[in-house]
């Protein structure tokens, strides 16, 4: 009797509360690799274009410390308290989008995506604010309507929510790979609420349906072009993924640059730092491409330890999402878990040739300073809402 | 709350999730290692040539060596002056720079320096000198590299033998084509890592594949006879204002070329310079013509009547058919009519009545005419044919030009008559030289050549050229016949100013009149052996279109006197 009251105040000294020690340790890891490998992707251009090596590691630094800062107090903000900003980011992350055509927009590689946040020098990409805002929306709304989603009409409703905030950054910032982002988590968490499975499938085979068809149009359009004629964009991106060598100069010079690192790491890679795509020839090799870079120096075996770190952090959010208190700290979770897999997935799926190439970045690790923030937010949701599991339900 | 039907289901749906992401990472992992292993060394070798950059190292042409090993064609170290586009920091310095010491036009160098290369070649075969003068000025892009060019220390001695070499190191003429497989060796490279731009990464280092240096040729010519025959040469053309003079000299048993003098000669190391007096706004194409008539070999790229001289087949032919011996008799009454045509002897009054012998001393056309006659079309065809005359000699030069002579079916007997005492048909000196070879050493028709043998840098024969060899042209006793009517024709006969004091000289002249008949235009011949019972070396003096005297006795026959008066003696003929 004794022994068991003891043991219960160990317990209680020690915290009712569980932790995520390895959720925070899988990602300060891959944060900390994403710094070194952006280090060695970038220096040398970073000299070339600005005289200093550790340019975008400097400013990939900084995004990281503003991140974690945000993500300790998102930690320790018991996470029902977002509940009520739901509309309101839904809302704000629609009217945002077409700031980027205000003067307040950048234009940087040929799109303009970017918000400019007067007073810091970070730029906002109004994407990242929407992925994070729908999934707070969207959980939020899986909790209003409960058992109605079993419905056709809930489930259509909770489709079409997500929509208009895709169209917009597909329409506005012609930005499709982000636009599949988000509604590929909105589905993600659909799927979660909802019991029913016949619908997804027919879901997903109409998708792959759709995507045959696009190739097939593709690949006849180009056969049928005329010499000289412009192929559309996308069309092009298409064959130059059926074929990259076909158009080594054009299109496919981005994917063919990521296959000659890849293909050149072999499976010791060349060692850090020995990357000799990085030097100029492979562009946005610091950014989407970095996991090329990471193949040809760390070889496959780089490639697999990042891949396992990715799984870890999907086993663990799954682990929390299963034990969450409620439906709405799990849709969360569920949400969070969704964006990184889809964007870890896209991305290297991307880098290896494996679907035609679109601008997407590797989680954690490519260098991008809004979209590393906010995924640390997101991260500080997920441990928030590990925080609310008690130990005793584990 | 969830409830605890409901966390079933989710959590189910969570699972079906990280399952399904967990097997397209799989199937990703399999794509990688496809990439990393399968096509690993596709992509390996891709990457590696869009890395490399190659500046490829010129190969030391191998020299070419007389007999005696005097070399006659050396390398020097030159330089090459490239740009890299990509280095450079200051274009205008180093367009002002470069146009300035190269002495190139600006807009040339602009355009060089301009063009967006890896490296472009600004120019090539740069005096050493001005190379250093040109790194001193420390340009960044501007690259100077050492190579080698081409050096013939004795100007222009043999020049249409041994020929010269292009800017990359290919031979243009002379021995320098013919042998350019050997001489020319395997240029190296230097592969060095570079980034997109161009940019050297200094701590990939370089990888160095080293030149083969070419073999060295060594011919039978051989520097002090072609170096006095050149002079004898270029006397007579002088003394006689002919328009051009081309002395051979052979080894008649083995078909070694001691010497090949055509006069005037060219300087190697200036071959593209134009004779004074060249108008200097001809065009391009016949600035080339006038090159190609400097730089044509007389002796074997152009055919002549050879008159006389000839008449040494036709005895020989006579001879070993049958046909006549030494003790026949002639008479010439000064002319001979074949057919319905008169055919007069260079001596209108007659030489009257002759054995061969003496036919053969007084070159006497109607006799020789005689021979031909005898001996018939057919059989007369099939001697020539059986000499070797209607094919080329194999000599290692390129452009020998072939024989021109009648069709069989076209030949009359005026035909044969001309063509008995030379004329009407034509042929290039090295085949006279040659076939008379062949007549006198014995019946064996020998391939004339210069090469003998390569050898590599440390002086070790890697090759030793063999040439092939006719026999039974003639038996040994006509050739042997032969030798004693040709010492005649040079003790007694015509051919006396080519006798040498001392030694036994076979010889035989020739004064060829050029076509259209008639113009006053007349090649004097000579062609001597030595010595007359064994010989061991032949020679032939052409002077082409002497003033004045025109004999081929008094302009040629000394011309072969001369030379060998000296070169017996050198070659250690008694």
């Amino acid at each position: 009797m004794r022994a068991q009251v003891r043991h219960r105040r160990k317990r209680k000294e020690q915290s009712e509360y569980f932790f995520d020690y390895s959720l925070l340790f899988v990602v300060l890891f891959l944060l900390g690799f994403g710094l070194v490998m952006i280090y060695s992707a970038s220096s040398y251009e970073a000299f070339q274009s600005y005289g200093e090596t550790t340019y975008y590691m400097k400013r990939q630094l900084i995004a990281i410390v503003i991140g974690m800062v945000m993500m300790i107090v998102v930690a320790n903000i018991p996470y029902h308290f977002w509940e009520r900003f739901a509309l309101l980011g839904y809302l704000i992350s629609m009217a945002l989008v077409p700031v980027v055509l205000t003067p307040l927009g950048v234009e940087s590689h040929g799109a303009r995506r970017w918000i400019k946040i007067p007073g810091i020098g970070l730029n906002l990409q109004p994407a990242e604010v929407a992925k994070l805002c729908l999934i707070l929306f969207l959980a939020v709304m899986v909790c209003k309507i409960g058992k109605n989603v079993r419905t056709m009409k809930g489930f259509i409703l909770m489709v079409v929510l997500p929509i208009p905030v895709v169209l917009e950054i597909y329409l506005i910032t012609r930005n499709l790979s982000s636009a599949i982002i988000i509604m590929g988590i909105s589905v993600l968490m659909v799927f979660v609420a909802s019991p029913d499975y016949k619908k997804f499938i027919v879901m997903g085979a109409l998708v792959v349906a759709a995507a045959a068809l696009v190739v097939f149009l593709a690949v006849s359009s180009t056969q049928n072009a005329a010499e000289g004629e412009e192929v559309n964009f996308r069309f092009g991106r298409i064959t130059a993924w059926l074929d990259p060598e076909s158009d080594a100069a054009g299109t496919g010079f981005q994917t063919l640059q990521g296959l000659y690192a890849i293909g050149s790491g072999g499976v010791w890679g060349k060692g850090l730092g020995q990357s000799m795509q990085k030097l100029n020839y492979l562009p946005e090799a610091q950014n989407d491409m970095i996991f090329s870079i990471i193949c040809e120096e760390l070889g496959l075996f780089g490639a697999i330890a990042v891949i396992i770190m990715f799984v870890m952090l999907l086993w663990r959010m799954m682990v929390i999402a299963n034990n969450a208190p409620d439906l709405f700290g799990a849709m969360l979770v569920v949400g969070v878990m969704g964006h990184i897999a889809i964007q870890a997935i896209l991305n290297i799926a991307v880098v290896t040739n494996s679907i035609p190439n679109t601008g997407i970045s590797l989680p954690f690790i490519s260098y991008g300073g809004s979209s590393v923030m906010f995924l640390l937010i997101e991260i500080g949701l997920v441990l928030s809402v590990a925080r609310r599991i008690q130990l005793k339900e584990l | 709350m969830l409830t605890d039907n409901n966390k079933i289901f989710h959590r189910k749906k969570i699972l079906t999730i990280f399952l399904v992401c967990t097997g397209i990472f799989l199937a990703l992992l399999g794509r990688l290692v496809y990439l990393c292993v399968w096509e690993s060394e596709h992509y390996s070798a891709m990457a590696t040539q869009l890395h490399e950059r190659e500046r490829s190292i010129k190969a030391a042409r191998g020299r070419i060596l007389d007999r005696n090993g005097i070399v006659l064609a050396d390398n020097r170290t030159v330089c090459t002056i490239s740009v890299i586009h990509n280095q450079v920091e200051d274009p205008e310095k180093v367009i002002e720079v470069l146009s300035r010491e190269l002495e190139l036009s600006e807009d040339y160098v602009r355009g060089r320096v301009e063009k967006y290369s890896a490296m472009e070649r600004v120019k090539s075969n740069v005096d050493k000198e001005l190379g250093d003068r040109i790194r001193e000025y420390d340009l960044a892009g501007v690259k100077v590299d050492e190579d080698y060019k081409r050096y013939y220390p004795y100007d222009d001695l043999a020049s249409k033998v041994l020929g010269f070499t292009g800017g990359d190191n290919q031979g243009i003429i002379g021995l320098e084509v013919v042998y350019d497989e050997y001489l020319q060796g395997e240029p190296g490279e230097i592969l060095t890592m570079t980034d997109a731009r161009g940019i050297e990464v200094e701590a990939a280092g370089e990888r160095r594949v080293e030149p083969v240096s070419g073999l060295d040729l060594h011919i039978s010519l051989d520097r002090n006879i072609q170096s006095y025959a050149a002079q004898l040469a270029r006397q007579a053309m002088a003394t006689k204002e002919a328009d051009s003079v081309s002395i051979l000299v052979m080894n008649p048993q083995n078909g070694e070329i001691y010497a090949c003098v055509n006069v005037p000669e060219f300087d190697l190391n200036n071959p593209f310079e134009l004779p004074e007096g060249t108008p200097e706004n001809i065009s391009e194409e016949e600035s080339r013509n006038i090159l190609n008539g400097i730089w044509r070999n007389g002796c074997i790229n152009d055919t002549y009547e050879p008159g006389s001289t000839f008449k040494i087949i036709t005895a020989a032919a006579g001879l070993e058919a049958g046909v006549v011996t030494t003790e026949s008799d002639f008479s010439c009454p000064g002319f001979i009519v074949v057919d319905d045509r008169t055919i007069h002897c260079h001596k209108r009054a007659g030489h009257g009545s002759q054995n061969f012998t003496q036919t053969m001393m007084n070159s006497c056309n109607p006799a020789l005419i005689s021979v031909g006659l005898r001996l018939g079309i057919d059989n007369y065809y099939s001697y020539f044919e059986k000499f070797g005359l209607k094919k080329m000699t194999g000599v290692d030069l390129p452009g020998e030009a072939g024989t021109i002579m009648h069709r069989k079916e076209d030949m009359g007997n005026v035909e044969l008559a001309t063509v008995a005492f030379g004329q009407s048909f034509q042929i290039t000196p090295i085949q006279l030289l040659t076939t008379v070879s062949s007549v006198i050493n014995g019946g064996r028709r020998i391939t004339p050549h210069f090469g003998i043998q390569t050898t590599d840098a440390r002086g070790n024969v890697v090759e030793r050229f063999e040439y092939p060899v006719a026999t039974e042209i003639v038996s040994g006793e006509t050739s042997a016949t032969m030798r004693g009517i040709l010492e005649m024709v040079v003790q007694e006969g015509s051919g006396s100013n080519g006798k040498v004091e001392g030694f036994r000289i076979g010889g035989k002249t020739a004064t060829s009149q050029t076509l259209p008949r008639g113009s006053g235009r007349y090649i004097a011949s000579f062609i001597g052996f030595a010595p007359a019972d064994d010989p061991q070396v032949i020679a032939i003096a052409i002077v082409n279109n002497p003033q004045g005297v025109y004999y081929g006795s008094q302009v040629a026959a000394p011309i072969v006197r001369q030379l060998y008066e000296n070169i017996l003696p050198y070659l250690g003929i008694e």
